[in-house]
């Protein structure tokens, strides 16, 4: 090698070394910021990577990356992760989730933060109650997820069906649909979180919202519980025999294939769309309720962000980025990661433009409108009366009201039997 | 002492990767652990006394023995008839016997999902054929009921597992002299005695391991019946591995979860000393084997 090429050499080498001096600089100096959340598909991960590259493009100081996990294993891998020393700063959660990670105490009060979004973006009623306990808010509300009845229009127009006012006429009109290759409702009686909603659906309409007492003792079994799940099991009668196995999948495909007349869902825009859903024959209403009960709604689920981290110059990177994500055309993009399915939790974000500019939500405005309508008065088991009882976790993590549910769709229990049963699962659950 | 520094890393390496997890989980067991990495308090007893007591462990345990024998039972006929038929000359026997172990390499999720689908009522291919051939009047839900779900789950597993017993099997065949069938072809042997007196004796050794890690895989088995029923519906197919999983992560009693991981593990060792007390083959057996 003569001295010209090793000039050239020891030039690239210092270069290089003069390169990776500085990576570890940048890196000292930025405060990095790990977030775990549960949204796997595949778009909705770019849609957050987008906006985590623009934040970090914008705040140098911050280095924000996101860690995706699924919710099938994060009930088990975060409470290891915060025991082992290593949990993520941000964690995406639900209500009855948030319990479990603060008993390990690695939840951060964000009460202050909660106060400031709420004061500049304005958070609908329903968002930081489930989030709310002990004097305190254990995490920011980001978007909520409601269900409703949706039905193909066609069917209940052939039926001659126009108005469902109650459940003597819900029963009649799914029966008169039951037939032909056609199931009138698709109702789930799997052990899992789909049929907890469903159930928890049929019990806010019969009355029973509440599953605890004001002193935190459960009161399952009552007269309106026994009379929601004695109805499951009348109508289930009228749901595909494969039922008992569904997810939420199961159901989409079930409506959308024209096998069943109606299930109970959240907005499912994207799934329906690719398998050819018609727009114009989505119908959506809400649940109809039981005779004698004056305060209908529908379960509805607040999705928010656990702040883990103790270290205060992460925590406030933390708000920062959040704070950007709520900036109304960020959210807008942010909740779009699944048009339809993620609802505004603020008031801002529900006039966002570019929450309203999504091509899937221009095609099935209608829907989403009611469905929003729905999810501002939406409820959640465990979370109403004005009381949180971490005890909750227990009974949501063992889908303790979906195996009610299924001693009277698959035993074929009544429901004072199962509510009685019920009751003592729940008791063994929370002991 | 050459012998023991010889052997003495493999003897270190089975200490960590069996003695210790056996420990540690015994440990667990008499321990108040809730969350996974928590610390526990001693609470002698307690945890085996609830888990022996609570509803769910004497119906998960006859379940475990049901997957145990339904399995065991579907997937012997399956490999066997396989198992003869391949040993059979035929052209595209080669092809076949590659092809036959198709099922077992796919990978389990993959499986799942397309049984789920096959069995299905919207649009599921199985239901459909049956309608359409008259079969049914209505559709079949193969996970509506308890028993349907765990007989269809049999039906899965032995399906994934049968080829891998097959070869097995198939390779047993092989070892078998073909001077004994042809003596008995002589003799007159109808082809059901020469398949009880010859085959049957003739893969003794065979079926014997078989049926004891083939037993030690069945009762261990948790994806396929997690991810397809997981557990239920309403407890039907709640076997052991399933019910400690729920007691481990979902009710967040780890200490509980080991208890009852033991009390299984103990079943399993009784049941793995009295299959070989009592069927292992021995030098008489081996004496008497073949045609007679």
């Amino acid at each position: 090698m003569n001295s010209k090429h090793s000039r050239i050499c020891l030039t690239f080498l210092g270069l290089a070394l003069f390169m990776l001096a500085l990576v570890p600089a940048q890196a000292q100096d930025a405060v990095e910021i790990v977030i775990w959340h549960m949204e796997q598909p595949p778009q909705r991960v770019e849609r957050v990577q987008g906006l985590i590259d623009e934040f970090n493009a914008a705040n140098p100081g911050i280095v924000v990356s996101q860690d995706v996990q699924s919710w099938g294993e994060i009930y088990t891998k975060a409470p290891a992760s915060v025991v082992a020393g290593n949990a993520p700063d941000i964690l995406f959660a639900i209500p009855d989730f948030t319990p479990i990670i603060r008993e390990l105490g690695a939840v951060q009060p964000v009460d202050d933060f909660v106060a400031e979004i709420d004061e500049t973006h304005g958070y609908f009623d329903v968002g930081i109650e489930p989030y709310t306990s002990d004097g305190h808010v254990w995490a920011i509300p980001l978007w909520n997820m409601a269900h409703a009845i949706w039905y193909n229009i066609d069917d209940l127009e052939e039926a001659g069906i126009e108005e469902l006012n109650n459940w003597a006429d819900w029963a009649n009109a799914v029966e008169a649909l039951t037939g032909d290759g056609r199931y009138g409702i698709g109702l789930p009686a799997n052990r899992n979180l789909y049929t907890d909603q469903v159930v928890y659906n049929f019990m806010i309409n019969a009355g029973a919202s509440d599953l605890y007492n004001d002193d935190g003792s459960l009161r399952f079994n009552n007269e309106q519980t026994v009379q929601a799940l004695d109805f499951y099991g009348q109508l289930s009668q009228f749901s595909p025999p494969d039922s008992p196995s569904w997810a939420w999948g199961e159901a989409e495909v079930c409506l959308g294939s024209g096998a069943c007349a109606m299930v109970n869902q959240f907005a499912f825009l994207r799934s329906y769309e690719a398998n050819g859903g018609d727009p114009a024959n989505l119908g959506v209403m809400r649940m109809p309720v039981a005779e004698g009960v004056e305060d209908p709604g529908t379960i509805s689920y607040v999705n928010a962000a656990m702040i883990l981290t103790d270290d205060m110059a992460k925590q406030e990177a933390a708000y920062e980025f959040l704070r950007f994500i709520f900036q109304p055309d960020n959210y807008g993009l942010f909740l779009n990661m699944e048009p339809g399915l993620f609802l505004p939790i603020t008031e801002s974000g529900f006039e966002s433009e570019t929450y309203w500019s999504d091509p899937l939500v221009v095609q099935y405005r209608d829907q989403l409108e009611t469905v929003l309508d729905y999810s501002r008065s939406g409820r959640l088991f465990g979370f109403t009366g004005g009381q949180t009882f971490p005890s909750i976790a227990r009974i949501s993590a063992q889908n303790l009201l979906s195996q009610v549910g299924q001693l009277v769709v698959v035993d074929g229990l009544d429901g004072a039997a199962a509510a009685e049963e019920g009751e003592y699962l729940m008791m063994e659950a929370i002991e | 002492m050459l012998g023991v520094a010889l052997v003495s890393p493999l003897a270190l390496w089975l200490l960590a990767t069996i003695a210790y997890p056996i420990f540690s989980l015994i440990r667990l067991s008499f321990l108040d652990v809730g969350v996974i990495g928590t610390g526990g308090e001693f609470v002698g007893f307690e945890n085996y006394q609830r888990v022996l007591n609570s509803r769910a462990f004497w119906p998960s345990m006859g379940r475990s023995v049901v997957w145990v024998l339904g399995n065991g039972l579907l997937q012997t006929v399956l490999a066997f008839s396989a198992a003869l038929v391949l040993n059979m000359p035929f052209r595209g026997r080669a092809l076949a016997r590659t092809w036959v172990i198709l099922p077992w390499i796919v990978p389990t999720v993959v499986a799942i999902i397309v049984w789920k689908w096959m069995l299905g009522t919207s649009g599921g291919i199985v239901n459909t054929i049956l309608l359409r051939l008259g079969v049914i009047q209505e559709q079949l839900g193969f996970f509506s009921t308890g028993n349907s779900a765990m007989a269809s789950l049999v039906g899965i597993n032995s399906w994934r597992f049968f080829p891998l017993l097959t070869i097995i099997i198939l390779a047993g065949m092989q070892g078998i002299s073909k001077d004994l069938y042809d003596a008995a072809g002589v003799d007159g042997a109808s082809a059901w005695q020469r398949f009880t007196n010859i085959t049957i004796p003739g893969l003794k050794p065979v079926l014997f391991v078989m049926g004891l890690v083939g037993t030690l895989w069945s009762v261990n088995i948790f994806d396929v019946i997690y991810l397809i029923t997981g557990g239920g519906p309403s407890r039907g197919t709640l076997t052991m591995p399933v019910l400690i999983y729920d007691m481990a992560f979902l009710q967040y009693r780890l200490g509980r979860a080991a208890a009852a991981a033991v009390l299984m593990a103990a079943a399993v060792t009784l049941f793995t000393i009295a299959f070989i007390y009592f069927l292992a083959p021995r030098e008489a057996d081996d004496d008497d084997e073949g045609w007679q």
